[in-house]
């Protein structure tokens, strides 16, 4: 029999590197496999270009040299996350460098010191997965 | 694995047909309006003027007006390379060095800029366009130099004038 948790949520995790965090299922649009990024000049701290995705153009911000370090093994597929900035809805590619995993947990509160852009936490059998505040995430990058 | 979710509608963009001129500055790949361009000529005869703004350094006098010229690469952050050519703007004392003219090219239209991008990109271009799945920037003509920066500009120019008569007089 499966016990359900009450408060058990959504989320996609994702890997970078050896890490893995996770994002609320709602926020991801599409996982894709990584389409030629494009670029341009521009001086929006961590987007690295654009790529086009259902004759969209959808910007591309890699957090991984945030969250893991300059290390950060070599992105194989975009996460797709649909945003609201300013009012507005728009959507941002997220390199990940594997596969993805849909997961049902409960939504632990944020113990010790922990980056700002860090919401909550989810015990995963013998793991601990960082759920993400993604509008929070690229903000402290602004304010770096 | 693929997550499908009810996409919300996004993106605006302009439909309607116009003619840009499509330019190249430290490997990437601009256009402009052609309507604000009003002529593209070889770089030279352009005389040193040292400014406060360090993307002007330089002025260009042609049918007998004076045009600040503007270094595109350092305008757009990027690094110096060869410039080739010089577009000169229609409408304004501003003219813009440039690695190399690509083409004309007649566009469909223009895509609004993403929202995810806050920077200077939000002054410098009107949109993207794509041209033959590239996607290529549409520069606004009017911000290589705000009115402020051409005001200060003409203060220097204007004091530059004034000690070359001096001089002559003494």
């Amino acid at each position: 029999m499966i016990e359900l948790a009450t408060n058990c949520e959504t989320f996609v995790l994702f890997p970078l590197g050896k890490k893995r965090f996770a994002l609320p299922a709602r926020q991801v649009s599409e996982l894709a496999r990584q389409d030629e990024r494009q670029t341009f000049p521009h001086t929006t701290p961590l987007l690295t270009g654009v790529v086009l995705r259902r004759n969209q153009i959808v910007p591309v911000a890699d957090i991984a040299p945030l969250l893991v370090g300059p290390e950060a093994p070599e992105r194989k597929f975009y996460l797709v996350i649909n945003r609201q900035t300013k009012g507005k809805s728009s959507r941002t590619a997220v390199p990940v460098t594997g596969d993805c995993e849909l997961a049902n947990a409960e939504r632990l509160p944020v113990t010790g010191k922990l980056p700002p852009y860090v919401c909550g936490l989810l015990s995963l059998h013998d793991e601990i997965v960082e759920v993400l505040d993604f509008e929070r995430l690229m903000a402290a990058e602004v304010r770096a | 694995m693929r997550i499908s979710q009810a996409l919300p509608r996004l993106g605006s963009s302009t439909r309607a047909k116009e003619t840009m001129i499509l330019f190249w500055v430290g490997g990437f790949s601009f256009a402009v309006a052609a309507t604000a361009v009003d002529e593209i000529r070889e770089v030279t005869g352009l005389q040193e003027f040292p400014s406060r703004l360090a993307k002007v350094t330089h002025t260009l006098e042609r049918q007998g007006r004076h045009y600040f010229v503007v270094d595109a690469a350092r305008h757009f952050r990027l690094m110096a390379a060869d410039s080739t050519r010089l577009m000169v703007l229609r409408n304004s004392p501003v003219a813009v060095i440039v690695d190399a003219i690509d083409r004309m090219q007649e566009i469909q239209s223009i895509h609004a800029l993403p929202e995810g991008f806050h920077g200077e990109e939000r002054i410098w271009y009107r949109g993207l366009t794509l041209l033959k799945g590239k996607v290529v920037p549409v520069v606004r003509p009017d911000t290589f130099l705000t009115k402020a920066e051409i005001t200060l500009l003409n203060a220097a120019l204007r004091a530059k004038a004034s000690m070359k008569a001096l001089g002559a007089m003494a």
